[in-house]
C-alpha cells in the first residue's frame, strides 16, 4: 500500500521537476547558451546530489505538510498539488510549488476540521508581491551595474561568451543543488516515517540508508519531470515573457541566486547570528516569483517596451489560482478518498479540557474565564471548539489556536530506536540524543508535556518571550526538532 | 583555464587573422594600382597573385570560423550577425581581386594626366577598407569604439565617391576614343565599388552594435 501512496509523492516530484527546473535553466536554454539536454543533465545530477546529501528533513513546508497526520491524507494532498502544478505547467506557466502544496494542505485542514493558521496565507500573499518586487529591483540594479562594466571591459566577444556560458552552468548547478536539498522534503518527506527501504551496504565502502534511497527515488521522479515536461516553462521564462540575451539571462539568474541567498538562506542567517551581526530577516520567497520578477526587472530597466504584459498577466493569475485550485482539488479528493475508497485521511484526534489542560492554559497566560463553556468537555475537531468559543470575544483567533494546541490529545512515547529508524536521527546532535535517552519509554498525553519535559535542558528550552534574534532562532530550531519528535514518537 | 579557453582563443585568432588578411589585401591593392600606373607590370602581376592567395585564405578562414561557431554553438545570440559581417567583409576582398583581375585582363591604357586622381580614388577606397577592419575588430573587443570607425568608413566612402566622380568627369572631358572613355569609366567605378562594399558592411555593423550593447 505504501508504494501506491508513494506514487503521488513521485507524481509531485515529476511536476516539481517540470516546473522548477524551468526557473533555473530556462533563461540559459532559451538564449541557446546551453542545450536542453545538457541543462537537463546538469540539473538532474545536482538535484539528485542535493537531495541525497543535503535533503533536509524538516523544511518549512514539510513542517506544514507534516501536520497532515495520516498517510492517506498526505497521499491526497500531494496528489492535489501535483495535479494543479501539472495543469498549470502544461499551460507553460511557472508556478510556486510550495504555495500550491500549502493550498492543498489548507484543503486538508478544512476537510479535517482543523483551524488554519492565517500566517501561512499571509506568507503566500506577501510573497506574490514581495519576492517579485525584490528580485525585480535587484535584477535592475545588477543590470545598471554590469552594463557599463561589460561595455567598457574590452573583453573579446568570444571570451565573453565563454565566461557567461560557464557562469550560467555554475549558477544553475548551485540552483539545482539547493532545489534538490530544499524540495525533496516536499516530494517524499511525508513518507519518511513509513519508508519501506532498508539500508544497503555496498561492500564495506559505504552504506546507502533507507532514507537516502527514498530521497533518491524522489530525486529520480524530479529528473523524469525535467526531461519530459520542463521545456514549456523554460520557454516562458527565457523567451516568451521578455527576450533575454545571454548576459541578461545571467543577470536574471544572479538576481535569483542573490535574493534566494539573502532572504531565504537559513545558512546565511545562522552564520550572521553566530558572528553577532544583525541578520537579514528571513523572507518567504519562491524561486518562481523571484525569477519572473528578475526577468521583468531587466525588461523594465531596458525601457519596458518589450515585456509581454499579457503573459505576465497570465502568470500572475496562475500564481493566485494555483493555491486556490489545489485547495479545492484537495478538499474534493479527500472527500472521495474517505467516503468512496474508505481510506483514512486523518487521524482520530481528541481535544480534552480537563484539569491538567486548564492548568497549563492558565500557566501560559490565557484567560481561563472564557473557557467555561468547554471546561471538562471533550471535542473531536478544532472547528467544534472554535464554534463553541468564538462567541466569547475575550479570546483572539491566535489565543484560540494556542489553547486548542494545548488541549489536543496526542499520545507519545519516547523511543530512541524509533527516532533513529525513522531516519531523522541525524537532525539531533549526540548530546541531544543522549538527553532524549534519559526520557526513554516515558509516555506523554500531550505534545506540550514532552516539550516541557525536554525544556528542563537548555538545548530544548524554548524562550517564552524571545528578546534577541539569537533566541528567536533557537526557538525555531527547537520547534523544528519537536515537530520531528511529535511525528515519529506518536503511539496509538 | 587556458585549456578551457582553447577553442575560444582559436576562434579569436582565426577572426583576427581573417581581418589581417582583409587589411593586407587592401594595402596590396593600392600598391598594385600604383605599380600598374607606373608600368611595373611584372610587379603588378605578382601583387595580383598575392591577392588571389589572400582571397583563398580569407575564404578558408571564414568557413572555418563559421564551422566552429555552428558546431560548438558559440555566441548563439550574435552568431548570425558575426557570420554576416564576415561574409560581407569577404566580399570586399572579392571586389578587390575582381578589380585587379579586370586590369590584368583588359590592360586599359590610362592617360598619364589621370594618374593623380586615379591614385587618390584608390587611396580613399583603401582607407575605407582599413577603417572597416578597425570597426570590425572593435565590434569584437571594444564595442564603444565601433561607431567612431564606422564614421570614418562613411567619410572615406564619400571621399572615394567624390574623387571618383571627378575622375569620371575628367575621363569624359578628355579627347580620347569613346570606347576608351567607356572602358576607363568602368575601371573607375570598380575602384569606388570597393569602398561601397566597405560601407555595406558598416550599415549592418552599426545595427549589430546596437544589438550588442546591453
Amino acid at each position: 500500500m505504501i508504494f501506491i501512496y508513494l506514487l503521488s509523492g513521485l507524481f509531485l516530484g515529476w511536476s516539481l521537476g517540470a516546473n522548477d527546473t524551468g526557473n533555473i535553466f530556462g533563461a540559459a536554454v532559451e538564449t541557446r547558451m546551453l542545450k536542453f539536454k545538457k541543462a537537463a543533465l546538469i540539473a538532474s545530477i545536482f538535484i539528485t546530489l542535493g537531495a541525497m546529501f543535503e535533503g533536509s528533513g524538516p523544511s518549512g513546508t514539510l513542517g506544514r505538510l507534516g501536520s497532515v497526520d495520516a498517510l492517506g491524507g498526505a497521499f491526497t494532498v500531494a496528489l492535489a498539488a501535483a495535479i494543479t502544478i501539472t495543469v498549470i505547467v502544461r499551460l507553460g506557466i511557472p508556478v510556486s510549488t510550495s504555495q500550491t502544496i500549502v493550498g492543498a494542505i489548507i484543503g486538508w485542514n478544512y476537510f479535517s476540521g482543523r483551524l488554519t493558521d492565517y500566517g501561512s496565507l499571509i506568507t503566500i500573499a506577501s510573497s506574490w508581491v514581495l519576492a517579485f518586487v525584490l528580485s525585480g529591483a535587484i535584477a535592475a540594479l545588477l543590470y545598471y551595474l554590469i552594463r557599463p562594466w561589460v561595455n567598457r571591459s574590452r573583453m573579446h566577444l568570444m571570451e565573453q561568451d565563454f565566461f557567461i556560458r560557464y557562469a550560467l552552468i555554475i549558477v544553475g548547478a548551485f540552483g539545482a543543488y539547493s532545489l534538490g536539498a530544499n524540495n525533496i522534503a516536499n516530494v517524499v518527506g511525508v513518507f519518511v516515517p513509513v519508508s519501506p527501504f532498508k539500508d544497503i551496504s555496498i561492500g564495506n565502502l559505504f552504506t546507502i540508508s533507507g532514507l537516502q534511497q527514498l530521497y533518491l527515488m524522489g530525486a529520480l521522479s524530479i529528473v523524469v519531470g525535467i526531461y519530459t515536461f520542463s521545456h514549456k516553462v523554460m520557454r516562458t521564462v527565457g523567451k516568451d515573457l521578455f527576450h533575454l540575451s545571454p548576459i541578461t539571462a545571467l543577470i536574471a539568474l544572479l538576481a535569483e541566486a542573490i535574493v534566494l541567498f539573502l532572504f531565504a538562506s537559513r545558512g546565511l542567517y545562522n552564520l550572521l547570528l553566530s558572528m553577532h551581526i544583525p541578520p537579514i530577516p528571513l523572507v518567504p520567497v519562491s524561486s518562481t516569483q523571484v525569477i519572473v520578477g528578475a526577468v521583468v526587472g531587466i525588461g523594465l530597466a531596458k525601457g519596458g517596451k518589450n515585456i509581454r504584459y499579457n503573459i505576465l498577466g497570465r502568470i500572475s493569475i496562475a500564481w493566485v489560482a494555483a493555491p486556490v485550485i489545489a485547495f479545492f482539488i484537495s478538499f474534493v479528493a479527500l472527500f472521495i478518498f474517505q467516503n468512496v475508497f474508505e481510506q483514512t485521511v486523518q487521524q482520530e484526534t481528541a481535544y480534552i479540557f480537563d484539569r491538567v489542560v486548564i492548568t497549563k492554559i492558565a500557566r501560559d497566560g490565557y484567560d481561563t474565564d472564557a473557557l467555561a463553556p468547554v471546561n471538562g468537555r471533550k471535542f473531536d475537531t478544532e472547528q467544534d471548539i472554535f464554534q463553541e468559543l468564538k462567541q466569547q470575544d475575550a479570546l483572539s483567533r491566535e489565543a484560540l489556536m494556542g489553547i486548542i494546541a494545548i488541549a489536543e490529545k496526542s499520545p507519545l512515547q519516547v523511543d530512541l530506536a524509533k527516532i533513529k529508524a525513522s531516519g531523522f536521527g541525524r537532525n539531533f546532535s549526540p548530546e541531544e540524543l543522549d538527553l532524549l535517552g534519559r526520557l526513554q519509554d516515558v509516555k506523554f498525553r500531550h505534545k506540550w508535556q514532552l516539550s516541557e519535559a525536554l525544556g528542563q535542558y537548555p538545548q530544548f528550552k524554548i524562550h517564552r518571550v524571545p528578546e534577541t534574534e539569537a533566541q528567536k532562532n533557537h526557538n525555531r530550531l527547537v520547534e523544528e526538532k519537536l515537530q520531528i519528535l511529535y511525528r515519529s514518537l506518536r503511539i496509538k | 583555464m587556458a585549456l578551457l579557453l582553447k577553442t575560444t582563443r582559436f576562434v579569436e585568432s582565426q577572426i583576427d587573422t581573417f581581418l589581417d588578411v582583409v587589411s593586407d589585401s587592401a594595402t596590396t591593392f593600392q600598391l598594385a594600382v600604383e605599380d600598374y600606373l607606373n608600368g611595373r607590370i611584372d610587379q603588378f602581376d605578382a601583387r595580383l597573385a598575392q591577392i588571389r592567395e589572400f582571397e583563398h585564405r580569407a575564404d578558408d578562414l571564414r568557413v572555418s570560423v563559421e564551422r566552429f561557431l555552428y558546431e560548438r554553438t558559440l555566441i548563439p545570440e550574435n552568431r548570425g550577425d558575426v557570420l554576416a559581417i564576415l561574409e560581407n567583409t569577404d566580399e570586399v576582398i572579392d571586389n578587390i581581386k575582381d578589380s585587379l583581375l579586370q586590369f590584368s585582363i583588359e590592360m586599359p591604357q590610362i592617360p598619364e594626366e589621370l594618374d593623380d586622381l586615379w591614385i587618390q580614388t584608390t587611396r580613399a577606397s583603401v582607407a575605407a577598407v582599413e577603417q572597416l577592419v578597425f570597426a570590425v575588430r572593435s565590434f569584437f573587443r571594444d564595442i564603444s569604439a565601433v561607431n567612431n570607425y564606422i564614421h570614418k568608413v562613411y567619410f572615406f566612402e564619400r571621399e572615394a565617391d567624390h574623387i571618383g566622380e571627378r575622375l569620371r568627369r575628367q575621363i569624359f572631358a578628355m579627347d580620347i576614343d569613346l570606347s576608351l572613355k567607356s572602358q576607363l569609366r568602368f575601371f573607375a567605378i570598380h575602384i569606388e565599388k570597393i569602398s561601397d562594399a566597405a560601407q555595406n558592411v558598416c550599415d549592418r555593423l552599426s545595427i549589430y552594435t546596437i544589438k550588442r550593447q546591453l
